[in-house]
């Protein structure tokens, strides 16, 4: 259902270009904003509270309209500032901050509520899969308010990634989990997504959580840069870590 | 838990307590007592010619009623909440105005702007030519009038429902179905609506109650229902043990949904996995998406709200006789001499029941609030015939009495069934619910420490009442007293049968000209009902405008019944 695989592996898995946002055109969310990611490659967006980094995930993700700029997914045009592909059509994997389990549906049938491209029969023995390989075993039945922070925090990846998106996005992914739990969850997590093989953008306010998730790091300013006073404040990945930087350069 | 310590103080509460809860469980086991006892062949007679027909029309009405009314319900709190097109904003308060125009006077204005008379058919046949006979014309005086009018005036209760349940529904989980590849369609059928399930079930069966408990409009309709049969055999066929047992049959079906509805509210609340989004992402709908919806919520307004209340402004303003203008004003006295005095009455009377259940912890409290709750499910015509049977009972005792005790002087007579006593009784016994509904949510959400600082302060429970809850319920005290005073305004069957004979209110004025065909004059009088009806509505929009978050905070502690 997806051509992750069968597209010309050249051809970025996002590629963002020039991408501006705002809720009101004197003071942007995000202005000018360029970004990449290779197949499987796992970046995260660090950045403080506030700064647009949950905004950048909605547009990727379909929930908003760019106000300018282009977004491709799998070398397909899928937002610019005329069309907009909804979210639904999208096939992209969503982590939400408050992960939004269906609180209504057991863990198996949260899981396999998005599989409609894995033909009937075989959707619950696959989800059970996906939830074993995260450290759900036995857990298809119960509802997701009985689980922990952590245990739901999984079942929201299980569920993003059931339906073998193209791209994998996750908004503050470990910042509701207890610290106890948040080591084991991020390993579980990151582990799983490493062996989906599938992009990843997450965008996180913690370093510590961006240095030991990342292949890359994009820093995306604080609100100021868009007012670019002073051009330092703008994106500087970290060089030791990452590889060319494609952050986004401030425009006024 | 901590109240409990001094049980002592509490008894003469639950014992005030208890006798209010009488006003309900007395005629309701008046009626159902009455039903082994034998009505002189009357019951045999319904059973051989008309019960089928009462039996089949209430079961149609109460279906098909709930059904369109919990589509258009439904259907207008979603497009009210979750998109946004041009006029949404009016459309979303304006969906409580039906709540205003009671069925009956639809069906009095309707029929007036439909008949062949009317308006709209003697445009039609000037504009295309036709003849009468020539054409057909849907009636509103029919089973499907009378089924449309009810859904058109019942429908805001789903409405009021829905749209609570989906204001609390978490953005980011209707945002998830989307992302896991359904479109809005399906993310409304797969996740909205089963999570606003339970809500939307209790609020159907609440237009089931009052579909089967309506009067005015069957009657009107000639649509022959339980509730239209038991006024007929009690008035017509002057068999009061006739219409009892009718109504224990009527009765039963109510203790059913009762039951039924318990169990919807009671179902598992799901455990909120997620906070609701500050900003609101609704979906702009845009040419005919947006003018689609716009007419979707735009109708039941129109067939619901303005054109009956349009037309009976028209018919008030064009048929205005200034001799009317004196019994109009009398009635309307002793409508809102009743209604007052009623409301003051109700709101007392569930203060002490509210405040027992608070102040003692236990299981009996709160079945006397049960008890008092269902009152508001009992049709008007049933509560009629259980008062007269139990007040006309003590007031042949009464004469008995006099009787033995003095034997020359003249007899008391109908002491309680000949005055408003037993309308008023009426009133309480079928809307002391409303108020109490009111009160218990607006207890609940007062801190239980404040009590316990009180009582540490040395108050007790009368002065506490006084000095902390009164003041802090002002608000809920108002809108109890208001839902109050506005039922007792719009209520007919009950009034029609337990009224004096010199006391006529505006409810009671506006049927008696409806059935005498004379539905001009009685536009003044049920105009008066509209507009006092259209406060409620305000009232409810208010409560719907609340912030969201103190809704969400008073959940878990959900009055119960």
């Amino acid at each position: 259902m997806h051509e992750a695989s069968s597209a010309d592996p050249a051809t970025p898995a996002l590629e963002i270009r020039r991408l501006s946002f705002g809720y009101a055109k004197a003071s942007p969310v995000l202005s000018g904003f360029d970004l990449s990611l290779e197949r499987g490659e796992v970046v995260a967006v660090l950045g403080d509270s506030g700064c647009g980094k949950t905004t950048l995930l909605r547009l990727v993700g379909g929930l908003e309209r760019p106000g300018d700029g282009t977004i491709c997914i799998d070398g397909r045009l899928v937002a610019d500032a005329r069309v907009c592909m909804p979210a639904e059509r999208r096939s992209i994997g969503y982590v939400f901050q408050d992960l939004a389990l269906f609180p209504h549906l057991s863990v198996i049938r949260n899981v396999t509520f998005g599989m409609r491209g894995t033909p009937r029969r075989s959707r619950r023995t696959e989800a059970e899969h996906l939830l074993a390989s995260l450290g759900l075993e036995g857990m298809s039945e119960r509802m997701p308010g009985t689980l922990s922070g952590g245990q739901q925090q999984r079942v929201a990846v299980a569920r993003a990634l059931a339906s073998r998106p193209r791209l994998i996005l996750l908004d503050e992914p470990f910042s509701a989990i207890d610290t106890r739990q948040r080591e084991r969850t991020r390993e579980l997590v990151i582990g799983r997504l490493r062996i989906a093989g599938v992009a990843t953008l997450l965008v996180t306010h913690n370093q510590d959580e961006a240095d030991t998730l990342a292949d890359r790091i994009v820093r995306i300013g604080d609100r100021d840069t868009s007012h670019a006073t002073s051009p330092q404040h703008s994106s500087i990945a970290d060089p030791a870590r990452a590889g060319p930087v494609t952050g986004n350069e401030p425009r006024m | 838990m901590t109240l409990g310590r001094s049980r002592a103080g509490h008894t003469r509460w639950i014992i005030a307590s208890a006798t209010v809860s009488l006003l309900v469980i007395v005629p309701v086991a008046v009626v159902l007592a009455n039903l082994a006892r034998d009505s002189g062949g009357v019951w045999e007679h319904l059973a051989e010619t008309r019960l089928a027909e009462y039996v089949g029309n209430t079961i149609f009405l109460g279906i098909a009623v709930t059904t369109i009314a919990t589509i258009i319900g439904v259907a207008t709190a979603w497009l009210l909440t979750a998109c946004r097109f041009p006029g949404c904003g009016v459309l979303t308060w304006a969906q409580l105005l039906p709540l205003a125009v009671p069925g009956y006077i639809a069906a009095y204005a309707m029929t007036d702007l439909l008949q062949f008379a009317g308006p709209v058919q003697t445009a039609l046949r000037s504009w295309t030519g036709w003849a009468g006979g020539e054409y057909w014309f849907p009636a509103v005086r029919s089973l499907p009038g009378a089924t449309v009018i009810l859904a058109m005036s019942l429908y805001p209760y789903v409405f009021f429902a829905a749209r609570a349940s989906f204001l609390t529904l978490p953005t980011s989980v209707l945002e998830a179905g989307r992302t896991l590849g359904r479109g809005s369609l399906g993310t409304f059928l797969s996740v909205a609506m089963p999570l606003a399930g339970p809500a939307i079930a209790a609020s159907s069966l609440l237009v089931v109650m009052e579909t089967v408990a309506d009067f005015g409009t069957a009657d009107y309709c000639a649509v022959d229902t339980l509730a239209t049969g038991i006024y007929r055999t009690w008035l017509g066929l002057d068999s009061i043990v006739g219409a009892a047992q009718l109504s224990s049959l009527l009765l039963m079906g109510v203790l059913v949904l009762i039951v039924a509805e318990s169990v919807a509210r009671g179902r598992r609340r799901f455990h909120q996995t997620a906070a609701r989004d500050a900003k609101s992402h609704r979906r702009h709908l845009r040419g005919f998406a947006g003018i689609g919806a716009l007419a979707a919520c735009a109708l039941p307004v129109l067939l619901g709200f303005a054109l009956p209340a349009g037309r009976l402004l028209w018919l008030a303003v064009s048929s205005w006789d200034p001799a009317d203008a004196e019994r109009l004003l009398g009635h309307g006295r002793n409508t809102v001499a009743l209604a007052g005095i009623s409301s003051v009455l109700a709101v007392s009377l569930a203060v002490i029941v509210v405040f027992t259940k608070r102040l003692h912890v236990g299981r009996l409290p709160r079945a006397i609030a049960v008890a008092c709750r269902m009152g508001y499910a009992i049709p008007g015509p049933v509560i009629a015939i259980g008062l007269l049977l139990a007040l006309g009972w003590i007031d042949h005792r009464i004469n008995d009495a006099s009787r033995w005790l003095r034997p020359d002087s003249a007899l008391p007579g109908l002491l309680l069934t000949g005055s408003v006593t037993a309308l008023l009784i009426g009133y309480q016994t079928r809307f002391l619910a409303v108020a109490l509904a009111v009160i218990d949510t607006g207890m609940l959400r007062i801190n239980r420490k404040l009590d316990d600082a009180a009582r540490g302060l040395g108050a007790r429970p009368g002065n506490m009442l006084a000095r902390i809850h009164a003041p802090l319920l002002r608000a809920s005290l108002f809108a109890a007293g208001l839902l109050v005073f506005v039922d007792v305004v719009k209520e007919l069957p009950a009034t029609l049968m337990l009224r004096p004979f010199n006391v006529d209110t505006l409810a009671v004025h506006v049927y008696q000209l409806a059935s005498d065909e004379r539905l001009d004059s009685a536009a003044p009088a049920a105009l008066a009902i509209v507009v006092v009806g259209v406060l409620p509505a305000i009232v409810l929009h208010r409560l719907l405008a609340r912030p969201v978050h103190g809704q969400a905070r008073s959940r878990p502690e959900q009055p119960d019944a």
